[in-house]
């Protein structure tokens, strides 16, 4: 077990090392480089050589890589252009917001999702089930944002039983505050990846219950909910985590932009204000974050597939 | 193409895919000649701005009093040029890829699908908005991200589809009788593989539509005059009390337009799919 | 009984154990209802084994299915179905649930698949059991250690809390069965039990399954398309055809003296593996498939009795008794009795030992790495080929035969260059082409073709069959050359397709077309060699038949050498000259047809031979059969000395440690690898891991 985990972390080291390299070039890569970046473009001559030589930018390109990916890795992302403050910091105030967003949405999803996914699988073609399909189509096809301006519109704007614009706060200290600015943001996030779990969950159910071995299990006389119980789900289940890396990506990239529909304090709106305000160190802080989350929870997943199939030999 | 005509003629039996493709087939008309039944989504009427639908005004006004029905119809042309943009760009740039690492495998299936793990490490918004980043904000900046994107869908695809052919008799067949790997990859596998190309490309046109308006949305996508669904979201979401229809007529036209690829999309997995069971019934029979 | 077919039930029995009056199913489609049974009656006493044969579409299947309510929610059933005092037909879910697994256990075809992956194999043995209350949770585990000691499985305590993906296949289909017999039901209902299995390993099942139907009593409904399979264990025989029972009677009847023109018509057109050579009878056409049923008796198209008369294309004739059994056939009466054919097989003259081989492989070897770790280091190599000799030469058949992973279709495709040697040489024409490039070997060939296995995966589906016959001719820049189109017209007619044909896809084509197809585009270069991996194996029986005789009409028109791997016995014998038996990638005898057949003297394949069912009932009683301990070891880690010594019954110390070199035995015309070669008789006193049964 352990050498497979090891395994997998190997073949993480190229892809991390190869990603590293493209956000730590991504300040080069922009017109007028660093120093363009931080000076403006009205800086003089002595103000750009001072700047390069106290950034160390004389020196080899692949030292200052390794500079900064040294800092990088123990969370020195260097200071916010705009407002002065270290990026680790300012990371840390939004991340919280961002976490306890996505764990709503969560919840939301898969209490919504799994559900849907059980109704329409075992009863494939039925009025249900395309009543349930086209549910998880819509839940798909709907853009966040728009669902969002909708229930702003709804219940906000006519209703006015919530706020239109959402704050953190935290669950722990007022959880009803704190579920008055967070319904909204994560009904529209859960909702969503709801769709990608109920379409997903429902091919592996559909397909699971068309196999060979649930033949033979009603031929040994068990009832239908024994066969789905204790057959059928840890089957269908196995695949399905899989595509949890899947739902993740969906759910990262569902978070910037549902943060934007609230004005919501989270990670995704933090970089997206800093790519406005072209704060390179912040974007480029926001993207490893982002990025090493993503990557932690996959091989979570990965790890835990092959523990749960016993037809994975990780020896 | 062989089966074109016939997975076309499934296609239009299926009441929802007909109905997507008829609401797509009108949108590219209006898209394609929009000049000629004279929209016109810049002039502005002050006097005009943010009024609710009417006649005049079939979908009201934006705060400038331009006419939001020919933004939309413009917002339509700025979208699928995007995502189609991008969608060639992934297709030419992943098919090939996925070709040759699954017809080859070792080092060249290392390197190019290490690559394909590379793009697929971000999430894919969170790609595009590094590449924005980088390149600034423009129209070529965002079909390019969307673009890129959408290259680990194809060659991921087709190498899948690569790998279970080469396995199949009538591959190695073509081997026995001499043919070059050239032959075998171009002549036999890939017309092989259209089917599931095109199941990717329509799948990836809704993807890049949503993501090239989710760009807009956050303000990074197609910069403005340029109309686009997603700006006009952006704009409308600041006059909701004003100007309801503002936000909601727009993130229709864009809704409908991905949940009809989407549609398509999934009708043409379901036929391709009942073909595949076809064949393999007709075996099961046989053995 | 007053029922008009008395065939269905057997002579002078009781009450019947389960009985079946007009049984019909159909299944909803588009266009509606298809029919896959049609109206069928049987009855199946306690202890009685009762075969159901029949070819695809026959409506095997689809029966046993509806005898346990299993049938999926688009068929449509009418008849009654009675087991004992039950009625199976109206009975709802709860009814039926008491009535699967202690009154009917089902074993399936496929032990790949009909196991779940994820529950360990002792739990499920025993799950029907516990869920109905008859076995306490507590006392499970002792009691699936029980259930498959009875099925004979090794270290069963072991075996039990092991997932299916660590049995091999012989043993989960052991496991099926101890789950079919766990709650000790009344009747057993198999469905191509042994179909996936290897022939040593089907010998195996199937005695388990007679021995244990012996100790318990259950009667045994066994649904094969095996005619040999039937004449080692039914009692009765009921042939399907089209939907319908077309006759029905004891084994020994039926085999002797058929009276339905399709079963008459089947047994002549097997090959069998006691039978000297003769040319096969084919049955022309192929069997409809539900929803093409022809009118009348569904048979006449392909029948010699009634194809010309109207009232069999009218009426559907019923099921009555006719001699010794009940056929469902107007003419019944003058169904000629089973002959010998008087067409003999052209004998040919084998090309004396003087003469240049075509093809000559020397030591062959091919081992594919085992790759494992961060690194891909190779940690080991699976043998698939050991150590291969042999000879082709111009105008005769050789055949390579073995069980699944002996190496015999890798050796074929070594041959044709398609996977790397190892070590060794391939000779053709005289030529060393082991290590040519692919373009060297482009010439070569031409003069060396391949036809598969799998009809339905040879063909290359997105193109028209005349692309893909000229697809070969065009490759090689000859298609212009050889006649272009009037060539392609040419192989056509040669294989006995029409060139109206010419715009279709392969899908359109039934399987023994598309084999056609394969044969046409193999034959378009000329070639002297055909490499035939498998031919007949994915064909029903009839068809099988016309592609057997089609090949020998062809090595005698185009004087053809044929390499032809196979698993089926009786094919090979029917189709060689000379016969090579492989295991775990060497060969272990090799001799003239004939002598190996008569006279073999490697112990393997002795029981190879023995454990090929023949489809003649009055051959059971004096078989000698040798049952094989054990399975095919790993191909990685062969066993030391003679690989075959763990499962040989005349094993010595010495056959542990060294291994046998194959070498002329006597002064026979066999090349035998054993340290104990010889006859079977009277010295294979001592029987050590195998048995004598």
């Amino acid at each position: 077990m352990t050498a497979y985990v090891l395994r997998r972390l190997a073949q993480l080291v190229p892809v991390l090392f190869i990603a590293s390299i493209g956000i730590f070039a991504m300040i080069y890569a922009v017109p007028g480089g660093p120093v363009g970046i931080m000076l403006g473009e009205n800086a003089n001559q002595a103000e750009i050589d001072a700047l390069v030589h106290d950034l160390g930018l004389d020196r080899p390109i692949a030292i200052q890589y390794f500079d900064w990916l040294g800092s990088a890795v123990t969370g020195d992302f260097g200071v916010s252009l705009h407002s002065r403050e270290p990026v680790i910091k300012l990371i840390g105030e939004r991340l919280p917001a961002t976490l306890q967003l996505a764990a709503v949405a969560t919840l939301i999803a898969v209490l919504l999702g799994i559900p849907v996914a059980l109704a329409s699988a075992l009863h494939p073609g039925s009025w249900l089930d395309r009543m349930l399909s086209g549910w998880s189509a819509l839940a798909l096809g709907v853009p966040t944002f728009w669902l969002g301006i909708l229930l702003i519109l709804l219940f906000a704007v006519e209703l006015r039983w919530l706020p239109s614009a959402s704050r953190y706060v935290p669950l722990w200290e007022d959880p009803l505050e704190a579920l008055r600015h967070l319904i909204m943001p994560a009904a529209t996030l859960g909702v969503y990846v709801s769709g990608v779990l109920a379409r997903f969950l429902r091919a592996s159910l559909v397909s699971q219950l068309g196999a060979d071995y649930v033949r033979t299990a009603r031929s040994k006389g068990l009832s239908r909910g024994r066969i789905v119980r204790v057959h059928v789900m840890r089957n269908a289940l196995l695949p399905f985590i899989t595509v949890i890396g899947l739902m993740m990506a969906t759910f990262i990239g569902g978070a910037v932009v549902t943060e934007a529909v609230f004005t919501y304090p989270g990670l995704g709106r933090m970089l997206i204000q800093a790519i406005s305000t072209r704060d390179y160190p912040l974007i480029q802080g926001c993207i490893i974050v982002m990025l090493v989350i993503y990557v932690a929870i996959n091989l979570t997943v990965d790890v835990l597939y092959a523990y749960v199939d016993p037809r994975i030999e990780y020896s | 193409m062989r089966g074109g005509a016939r997975i076309l003629r499934e296609l239009v039996r299926r009441k929802g895919a007909l109905l997507s493709l008829a609401f797509l087939a009108v949108l590219v008309l209006l898209a394609v000649f929009a000049v000629a039944l004279g929209f016109d989504p810049v002039k502005q009427n002050i006097l005009h701005s943010l009024e609710a639908p009417s006649r005049a005004y079939w979908f009201g006004t934006d705060e400038l009093g331009r006419d939001i029905l020919s933004r939309v119809v413009y917002g339509a042309r700025t979208s699928l040029m995007t995502a189609g943009g991008a969608v060639v760009l992934a297709g030419v740039i992943g098919v090939p890829m996925g070709l040759v690492a699954g017809f080859f495998g070792g080092w060249r299936d290392a390197v190019l699908m290490r690559a394909v793990d590379v793009l697929l490490a971000l999430p894919a918004i969170l790609f595009a908005l590094a590449l924005i980043a980088v390149f600034g904000r423009s129209q070529g900046a965002a079909m390019l991200a969307v673009g890129i994107t959408g290259i680990p869908g194809f060659a991921r695809i087709v190498r899948a589809q690569v790998l279970s052919l080469r396995q199949r008799d009538f591959v190695v067949a073509v081997e026995a009788f001499g043919g070059s790997s050239g032959y075998s990859m171009f002549r036999t596998i890939l017309p092989n593989s259209w089917n599931q190309i095109l199941v990717q490309v329509v799948v990836l046109c809704s993807i890049a539509i949503l993501l090239e308006a989710a760009l807009a949305f956050l303000g990074v996508g197609v910069p403005p005059p340029t109309p686009s669904w997603g700006e006009m979201l952006r704009t409308g979401k600041s006059y909701l009390h004003e100007a309801p229809y503002y936000a909601i007529l727009p993130g229709l036209a864009l809704t409908l337009t991905i949940l009809s690829f989407d549609t398509i999309g999934r009708s043409l997995t379901a036929i391709l799919e009942n073909e595949d069971a076809a064949v393999t019934r007709a075996e099961g029979v046989a053995s | 009984m007053s029922d008009p077919a008395s065939g269905i039930v057997a002579e002078g029995a009781a009450e019947p154990l389960l009985s079946v009056r007009g049984l019909t199913v159909g299944f909803a489609g588009r266009g509606g209802v298809v029919p896959a049974v049609r109206g069928i009656d049987f009855d199946v006493m306690a202890n009685e084994v009762l075969c159901i044969v029949g070819e695809s579409g026959s409506g095997k299947s689809v029966t046993a299915l509806a005898l346990n309510g299993l049938l999926p929610a688009t068929a449509r059933m009418s008849g009654t179905i009675r087991l004992g005092q039950t009625r199976i037909d109206t009975a709802g879910e709860e009814a039926l649930r008491a009535v699967r697994g202690r009154e009917i256990g089902m074993i399936f075809q496929d032990p790949a698949t009909t196991l779940n992956p994820l529950m360990v194999v002792g739990e499920q043995v025993t799950e029907g059991e516990v869920v109905r209350g008859d076995l306490a949770r507590t006392d499970a585990p002792a009691r699936a250690v029980e259930l498959l000691e009875e099925v004979e499985i090794a270290d069963a305590a072991g075996r039990a809390g092991q997932y299916p993906h660590q049995f091999s296949g012989g043993m989960r289909q052991r496991a099926v069965i101890a789950m079919a017999m766990a709650g000790r039901p009344r009747l057993i209902v198999a469905d191509e039990p042994t179909t996936a299995l290897d022939v040593t390993v089907q010998a195996q099942v199937l005695a388990l399954l007679a021995r244990r139907q012996a100790e318990t009593g259950a009667a045994v409904i066994l649904i094969t398309h095996d005619l040999g399979v039937v004449a080692e264990v039914a009692d009765r025989v009921a042939v399907m055809y089209a939907g319908r029972i077309v006759e029905i009677g004891p084994v020994d009847a039926i085999f002797a003296n058929p009276r339905h023109p399709y079963t008459a018509a089947l047994l002549q057109s097997i090959p069998r593996v006691d039978a000297a050579d003769r040319r096969l009878d084919t049955i022309p056409g192929q069997p409809p498939l539900p929803g093409a049923f022809p009118s009348g008796c569904a048979f006449h198209p392909r029948c010699a009795l009634g194809s010309a008369r109207p009232r069999c294309a009218a009426d559907d004739p019923a099921l009555h008794p006719v001699g010794g059994t009940a056929a469902a056939c107007h003419f019944a009466e003058e169904t000629a009795p089973p002959r010998l054919p008087a067409d003999p097989r052209q004998s040919r003259e084998i090309a004396g030992a003087t003469e240049a081989p075509l093809l000559s492989i020397e030591n062959l070897e091919v081992h594919f790495p085992i790759r494992k770790g961060l690194l891909k280091r190779t940690v080991g190599h699976v043998r698939a080929v050991d150590g291969v000799s042999l000879v082709v030469r111009a105008g005769e058949t050789v055949s390579i035969v073995g069980e699944s992973g002996c190496g015999k279709t890798t050796t074929a495709r070594a041959v044709m260059g398609l996977v790397k040697a190892t070590a060794g040489t391939i000779e053709f024409e005289g030529d060393d082409i082991t290590h040519k490039s692919s373009a060297a070997l482009r010439a070569v060939r031409q003069r060396m073709q391949y036809v598969f296995q799998d009809p339905f995966s040879a063909l290359n589906p997105v193109k028209p069959v005349e692309e893909i016959v000229a697809e070969p001719l065009r490759i090689h820049g000859l298609y212009d050359e050889v006649g272009g189109k009037q060539r392609i017209a040419e192989l056509f007619d040669l294989v006995g397709l029409s060139k109206t044909m010419f715009g279709r896809y392969p899908r359109e084509f039934s399987g023994g077309q598309k084999q056609r197809i394969g044969i046409a585009r193999a034959l378009g270069l000329a070639p002297r060699l055909l490499v035939l991996d498998e031919p007949v194996a994915a064909l029903d029986v009839s068809i099988q038949a016309q592609i057997l005789n089609l090949l020998e009409d062809l090595q005698n028109e185009l004087g053809l050498a044929y390499l032809f791997i196979a698993h089926n016995l009786s094919v090979v014998r029917h189709i060689s000259d000379r016969v090579a038996v492989m295991y775990l990638g060497r060969i272990v005898e090799e001799s003239v047809k004939d002598d190996l057949y008569e006279g073999a003297l490697h112990p393997y394949t002795q029981s190879l031979l023995s454990a090929a069912p023949v489809p003649d009932p009055t051959r059971r009683a004096d078989r000698r059969r040798i049952v094989l301990a054990g399975e095919i070891p790993n191909p990685a880690a062969p066993p030391p000395g003679c690989s075959f010594h763990p499962r040989c019954g005349r094993a010595s110390a010495v056959c542990s440690r060294d291994d046998p070199r194959k070498a002329r035995f006597g002064d026979t015309r066999t090349l035998v690898a054993c340290h104990h070669a010889g006859p079977l008789g009277e010295p294979v006193g001592q029987v050590a891991a195998g048995g004598v049964r």
